[in-house]
């Protein structure tokens, strides 16, 4: 391994320019989008560089709980934003979001750092938290589309799920269709990924090793542990929040309460 | 027989913190008109004694047994709510007869030349059956939906305005077949109609809903 070639100043700057350049087109088109380029823009260099300090001081402390802590707070990030563009929501829809991610996160990452890469120790900072970003960044993704479709599907199709209920149907056979359907929604974008890995797209993690001079062939390996890692984690996260909404929209009385359904 | 469907203040949550509530009893081969206002609360008092919305008070017996004790899935079969508008499923019409037949609460089994006959009876072609219920109009729909509710022999009819959208040929068809089921199986019937004429031809009582106001 040669290890990446430092990026000075200067070579951030030039890049900078490259925004510059989407910026001046949309001036010349008058696209409008210059104010809101530049905002994305600095938030971006804010956020990644704040990211970068607060990294390097995680990995230093070699502490458990600070990568524990770290890691939860990445998950009730991510928790909010699986949420936060679904034009319909529920009551405690955030715990259940949370603990979604919480369990398909942390069980697929800490399967792979500890029992496939073997880290040790077992909280080592360096490999869980890009590892768990990742798992949550595809995570979050599926449970959004899950929740979105699932949330209205019982809303359009509330009168034919009642029409079930009312002829005898209970409310998991009232509710099998939307929600096959709903993790299915969620569970697209991952499969898609995986279909064209290496063909179409180059996965940013096995771009970095490459950039970082590790072996290709060794480069695609993790990435293949990665992509499995991100399919279980989705797949997990999709059939948990879709159980958990289940639980929460139907009554022990077999009732479908899309009284608990609001719009945004 | 006895009294099949008992209902005990029977109470909804309506909007704006107003709620209605209705009490009777209905004994094997009856019917009783649930009468009052519209936006009173009719068709919300039919869904609450389904079950399908939940009551803030009150009690429903079917044949002595409360939900609870027989299970909300088999009291819904036992009690079936039909709609004004009726929801159906995807597929056929055939599919959508033989659905409740599927669910773990079934009884028998899904007969199709029964069904079949039913539906012409009630002035729609035979071929209907294999036609997409989705696309239908809302008055064959409301046919289909009472065939569908009839096909689970259920022991109460909640019927809520069942002839509607029907021309009087096919609203006096479905009646008749309602009055045999009720006659032969001792099944009961609620009904919600706004024709009066319907009302006395069918029911032998008409019960009246009790508007509440304020907090329960």
């Amino acid at each position: 391994m040669t290890g990446a070639l430092a990026l000075s100043t200067v070579d951030l700057v030039i890049a900078t320019s490259l925004v510059l350049v989407a910026g001046a087109v949309s001036v010349a088109l008058r696209l409008g989008l210059e104010k809101r380029l530049a905002i994305a823009s600095v938030r971006t260099v804010v956020q990644l560089m704040l990211l970068g300090y607060v990294l390097r001081w995680v990995f230093a402390q070699e502490l458990a709980w600070i990568t524990l802590l770290w890691a939860s707070i990445m998950i009730a990030a991510a928790g909010r934003a699986a949420i936060a563009r679904s034009s319909r929501t529920y009551h405690f829809i955030y715990v259940r979001s949370f603990s979604t991610l919480f369990v398909s996160s942390l069980a697929t990452t800490f399967t792979v750092t500890t029992v496939i890469v073997g880290v040790d120790p077992w909280y080592e900072a360096r490999y869980v938290i890009p590892l768990l970003g990742m798992v949550l960044g595809n995570g979050l993704t599926g449970i959004s589309l899950t929740l979105d479709h699932l949330l209205e599907t019982l809303d359009v199709r509330r009168a034919q799920i009642e029409a079930e209920l009312a002829l005898g149907a209970t409310r998991w056979e009232a509710a099998r269709a939307p929600l096959t359907e709903a993790v299915r929604r969620g569970m697209i974008p991952i499969i898609n990924s995986m279909s064209v890995v290496g063909i179409v797209s180059l996965p940013g993690m096995m771009t970095g090793q490459i950039l970082s001079g590790e072996d290709p062939v060794n480069a695609v390996k993790y990435q293949l542990v990665v992509m499995f890692m991100l399919a279980a984690a989705t797949s997990i996260g999709c059939i948990l929040i879709a159980l958990l909404s289940y639980r929460a929209l139907f009554d022990a009385a077999h009732r479908l309460r899309a009284d608990r359904i609001e719009s945004r | 027989m006895g009294d099949r469907l008992v209902v005990d203040r029977l109470t909804v949550a309506l909007d704006a913190g107003r709620r209605a509530r209705v009490s009777t009893t209905i004994a094997s081969g009856l019917v009783h008109a649930l009468a009052g206002p519209s936006g009173s609360g009719k068709t919300t008092l039919l869904r609450g004694i389904a079950q399908l919305v939940e009551p803030v008070g009150g009690t429903v017996h079917v044949d002595g047994e409360s939900p609870e004790v027989v299970g909300y899935p088999s009291f819904r079969r036992r009690v079936v709510y039909v709609d004004q508008r009726p929801a159906m499923m995807p597929g056929t019409v055939a599919t959508n007869l033989a659905a409740p037949f599927a669910y773990k609460s079934a009884r028998g089994t899904f007969d199709r030349k029964d069904a079949r006959g039913r539906l012409v009876r009630l002035g729609l072609p035979a071929g209907i059956l294999e036609r997409d219920a989705s696309k239908l109009s809302v008055g064959e729909q409301q046919r289909v939906a009472f065939v569908r509710a009839a096909s689970v022999r259920p022991d109460v009819y909640l019927l809520d305005e069942p002839t509607s959208a029907l021309d009087p040929d096919a609203a006096e068809a479905l009646e008749a077949m309602l009055r045999e089921d009720l006659d032969r199986r001792g099944a009961a019937a609620l009904l919600v109609t706004h024709q009066s004429a319907q009302s006395e031809r069918l029911a032998s009582k008409v019960v009246a809903l009790e508007a509440l106001d304020g907090p329960s």
